[in-house]
């Protein structure tokens, strides 16, 4: 609960201030100590809540890969979890038959992420807009039937069980109360975070941006707008795929659900809900759609979904830049004349 | 030969099912540029009006098809005003995604509260409920009702489309909105009229495929990527475009089911890549768009 | 506030390193892990109305400690989040029983957790034979296809059939259905000319009929998710002309589920299927759960055999509880329950001391009408059905 509000003041440092450069000064280095600040409060505070709180933190991971190809590179996509899926199986198999080091397994995940990625995103990604909707929900659904054909490998529909990680560094235990998968969680997601960040800030980075906002013109100075694409994919891939793994080593099990259209549209869901383009809009739509989800469904599991759906219709409605963009509209609430403050945000 | 028929025969049957479900789709995503989630969830909604006043009301069957047509654009006249009408326009698809999947989640869980979790039928009249035999291939009677109501449908929204006044400003309206308003097109009523098109499409090919895809809560949601691959490979706007794509994607489905079974889905995603890497803006590109 | 949380933290730590804690209070929790909202939602319904008709009957109490129900749900098959569930009903809640579980690899996910915590896991219905090899703390009150399916191929043979298509969902009990017919048919000296494998997501069956008709088999084994395949599958054996040339339409009873009798209608008449409850059971203990049911909600329609399960799920709690004292230690309320043998709306129930799944009769059970309404009525019974596919020592 907590979590939620709190992150929500991830942005207000940089609103309060001056807004602009040292706005944005004060968010680059005061942003990762304050989620990692926050994530050691939440593990302080709700030290029984730490196996959905590690959850969500896989999750922020697996939603921030998915901002890396549609908030930087305009890729619409519902197959995310193809990637997120193929990592937490491979690590899965890799776990079952060869190695249990969890850092190890991070790494197989996001290798194989990566990979299917590259492959899948060099066949589809000269598409657009609802072609290229269609062909990744093709891709995740066979990548779906090839994890429940091939059972002897995992599992099929039964899922993959028998993950046992060894512990982190040779030093700490998976535990029943889910204390070393959350701070193990909570480290992978910061330093992934700060190599998003280095990325998407690279000339690379801002390459595909330009091939966003404007492909014709990449073309027009040498480059190749769809292997900036392509490249970019494969990274998210990378992305996704630890994700992937690092939620089969916390959880010790992988299910077809992992590699479903649903889970895809469920990451997309909560990037637009916190909002698009920004890394931090990936961690706090994770947090608000996951945490909120969890309070609902804990106070009235039939009907939830009611309520999540009026949120959701909410934030359409009145925050159409989506959570992170709160942050944003305050300060320019104080700084500026108040007419028309948003309009100038990144939808 | 045999084999070769009773394929087409069900392919073609299913297609056009297919077709009635998703067309309405079409038309929002195609003419309004709205990405309408909530599509299935108007169909559904359809089916379960028509099985309340049929149970309910007693009402026969052909009744019930049309009470549910009216009634949910009835219902969904005040969304577009309230919701809709605000997220018009390209530039918001995701907004229009997150909305739309929002107000999904209420009608599912609306619906969920309403009738309760288990699947709910619309009972067929008579002359509807029996087998006809085509040749040496057995189809249930209801099937070649839809496949005439599929074509009905086809060719009344290309007639609506093409050579009513209506259809021309329509289309005049999408394709320049600005230019529409300063002619005197009244656009919002048309939007209006067209979303209005869309959800009652989206009834009746609720009411009339509920033999295929039965009523339940969850409906809304299940049967989503069906229908956008029938709009993504027909061409979204394109009524003919969707009529030959939900054909084809039945034809397919059918053949794959029918020779290799165990590897049905394979089949079927695989062919729908390869349409979409010859027809990348799918069957009938709408030429304006 | 927060030496107050870390001291309740540091409490239970020290509580549960010292194995066996008191019996907190006098309330026992239990965490109910199933579906509540999302296409199965109909399961949770009925697990809990069951729950709450078995608590109505025979109090809220056991040996004086109060039976407390607390319910997660899980929409669809998730591994990873019904393993975070669970550890946050052991953790905060501090349930003493998980019970529930729809999915096998929801059921599966919590093997390590259960060992661990050293607490019962009571299978309301998760079929798969697998499951409770996984871990001693694993008791079952539903069923398993091979237990349903065994007798139903022997009776198949018996009626002089001899060529059957079998056609499953393709998903883990799809396979085993298809395995037990297919050995077990075989074993008996019948044939089985073709085995279809469904996908999951099929909307129209009329493909997979056109092949069943054309194999030339006397009679098709099927098995598919309850709910709207199983409809799709029965209307299209209808519709296709199947049912006009005499094929026979056989398979474990989840396909006629009792919710789904309704929308089925008379598409569903004839299907034979075995399973091990039918709201339709005679029997005096069968009619006073319906009666109660009724009662509490209005009606019965949709009592099925989940409610069966969690039903009986339920008792193995109370009797768990009873051995117990109330107290936390799983291993010794399981080895209190492993012979434990006791009168079910199903019939007579005696829990398998190896496999901890319940041993039962298993009942052959066509589709009719009865005061017009549509039962699966039970004509034959195979009595003390064990699990065939259990695989453990």
């Amino acid at each position: 609960m907590t979590a939620v509000a709190t992150n929500k003041d991830t942005g207000k440092p940089a609103g309060k201030g001056a807004p602009g450069r040292l706005g944005r000064a004060v968010r680059d280095h005061a942003g990762v100590p304050v989620m990692a600040a926050l994530g050691l409060l939440g593990f302080w505070l709700f030290p029984e809540d730490l196996g959905l709180m590690t959850r969500i933190l896989a999750t922020a991971l697996y939603v921030l890969s998915l901002d890396l190809v549609l908030g930087y590179c305009g890729i619409a996509t519902l197959g995310q979890a193809a990637m997120f899926g193929t990592g937490a199986y491979a690590a899965g198999i890799a776990a079952v038959h060869l190695v249990s080091d969890p850092l190890v397994l991070l790494a197989v995940g996001g290798v194989a992420g990566g990979l299917i990625a590259l492959v899948t995103g060099a066949l589809i990604l000269h598409a657009h807009g609802l072609t290229l909707l269609m062909l990744t929900i093709a891709v995740v659904q066979i990548v779906q039937e090839v994890a429940n054909k091939a059972r002897d490998w995992t599992g099929g529909s039964d899922g993959l069980s028998g993950i046992d990680p060894s512990p982190v560094l040779g030093l700490f235990r998976f535990d029943l109360y889910g204390r070393t998968s959350y701070l193990f969680a909570l480290a992978v997601l910061l330093v992934m975070f700060l190599v998003a960040r280095r990325i998407v800030r690279s000339p690379f980075g801002l390459a595909c941006r330009g091939v966003k906002e404007d492909p014709l013109r990449v073309q027009a100075l040498g480059g190749s707008p769809r292997r900036y694409l392509v490249g970019m994919y494969a990274i998210a891939g990378v992305f996704a795929g630890v994700a992937g793994a690092l939620t089969a080593v916390s959880t010790g099990i992988v299910g077809l659900d992992s590699v479903s259209f649903t889970w895809s549209a469920e990451a997309l869901v909560m990037l637009v809900l916190g909002g698009t383009g920004r890394l931090y809009g990936a961690v706090i739509g994770t947090v608000a759609f996951m945490a909120i989800h969890h309070i609902l469904a804990a106070s009235d599991p039939f009907h939830w979904m009611l309520f999540i759906g009026l949120f959701l219709m909410g934030v359409v409605l009145f925050l159409p830049g989506g959570i992170a963009s709160l942050g944003e509209r305050l300060s320019g609430l104080l700084s500026r004349s108040p007419s028309r403050t948003a309009e100038g945000d990144r939808p | 030969m045999e084999t070769v028929f009773g394929i087409a025969v069900d392919g073609v049957a299913y297609g056009m099912i297919l077709f009635i479900i998703s067309v309405g789709l079409s038309v929002t995503l195609g003419l309004m540029r709205v990405v309408n989630l909530a599509h299935g969830a108007f169909a559904m909604v359809g089916g379960y009006i028509a099985s309340s006043v049929m149970q309910g009301a007693g009402l026969p069957y052909e009744l019930a098809l049309v009470a549910a047509v009216l009634l949910t654009v009835l219902l969904a006249l005040p969304l577009e005003r309230l919701l809709y009408r605000r997220i018009y326009g390209s530039a918001n698809e995701l907004a229009q995604v997150l909305l739309t999947i929002g107000l999904c989640f209420v009608i599912v869980a609306g619906m969920n509260y309403l009738f309760g979790p288990t699947l709910k039928r619309i009972p067929l009249p008579d002359y509807l409920s029996g087998v006809v035999m085509l040749g040496p291939k057995a189809i249930s009677a209801h099937r070649i009702f839809v496949i005439g109501a599929g074509l009905t449908a086809l060719v009344g929204l290309w007639w609506l489309l093409e050579r009513t006044d209506f259809g021309i400003r329509l289309r005049a309206a999408v394709d320049n909105p600005g230019m529409a308003a300063a002619l005197g097109i009244r656009t919002e009523r048309l939007y209006a009229a067209t979303f209005a098109l869309g959800t009652g499409l989206a009834a009746f090919g609720g009411v009339l495929g509920s033999e295929l895809l039965p009523l339940e809560p969850y409906y809304a949601l299940r049967y989503i990527v069906l229908f956008l691959a029938v709009v993504a490979v027909g061409g979204a706007g394109s009524i003919f475009g969707s009529a030959a794509a939900a054909v084809a994607l039945g034809v397919i489905d059918t053949a794959g089911k029918y020779l290799i079974p165990n590897f049905g889905e394979f089949f079927f995603y695989t062919a729908l890549i390869l349409i979409l890497f010859r027809w990348p803006h799918g069957f009938f590109k709408r030429g304006t768009a | 506030m927060k030496s107050v949380l870390r001291g309740a933290l540091l409490g239970a730590v020290v509580g549960l390193a010292l194995g066996a804690g008191p019996a907190l209070a006098d309330t026992v929790k239990v965490g109910v892990i199933a579906p509540f909202s999302g296409p199965f939602a109909t399961v949770g319904k009925t697990f809990k109305e069951a729950i709450e008709v078995y608590q109505a009957q025979n109090g809220k109490t056991v040996g004086g400690h109060t039976v407390q129900f607390v319910y997660k749900d899980l929409d669809q098959a998730n591994p990873a989040q019904s393993k975070a569930l669970a550890q946050e009903l052991v953790v905060k809640e501090k349930v003493g029983y998980l019970a529930g579980f729809f999915f096998t690899p929801d059921a599966l996910a919590v093997a390590p957790l259960i060992d661990e915590a050293n607490i019962p896991a009571v299978i309301f219905n998760a079929a798969t034979s697998a499951i409770t090899e996984k871990s001693p703390l694993y008791v079952r009150t539903s069923f398993t296809l091979w237990q349903a399916t065994v007798p139903l191929a022997e009776h198949v043979y018996k009626t002089g059939v001899r060529k059957v298509v079998t056609a499953v969902s393709d998903y883990g009990p799809g396979i085993d259905g298809e395995t037990a017919f297919k050995t077990t048919f075989e074993k008996a000296g019948g044939q089985v000319v073709d085995s279809i494998r469904m996908p999951l997501k099929s909307a129209d069956f009329a493909p997979f009929m056109q092949r069943i008709k054309d194999s030339g088999a006397e009679a098709v084994y099927a098995f598919l998710p309850a709910g709207p395949t199983t409809l799709g599958f029965a209307k299209a054996f209808n519709d296709n002309g199947l049912r006009e040339k005499g094929i026979k339409f056989v398979g474990p009873g989840d396909i006629t589920q009792e919710p789904d009798l309704l929308a089925l209608g008379d598409a569903a008449l004839g299907i034979t299927t075995t399973f091990h409850y039918s709201a339709a059971h005679d029997s005096a203990m069968n009619k006073a759960f319906i009666a109660k049911h009724k009662e509490l909600f209005g009606s019965s329609d949709t009592v099925t055999f989940t409610s069966a399960g969690a039903y009986d799920g339920t008792h193995l709690i109370y009797k768990m509880v009873e051995a117990t004292d109330g107290k936390r230690d799983g291993a010794k309320a399981v080895e209190a329950v492993k012979n434990l043998a006791w009168e079910s709306p199903r019939g007579p129930l005696k829990l398998d001391p190896a496999s901890r799944h319940v041993t039962q009769n298993m009942y052959l059970r066509v589709v009719e009408k009865v005061d017009g309404q549509l039962v699966n009525k039970e004509i034959e019974t195979f009595p003390n059905q064990p699990d065939y596919g259990f695989k453990g020592k």
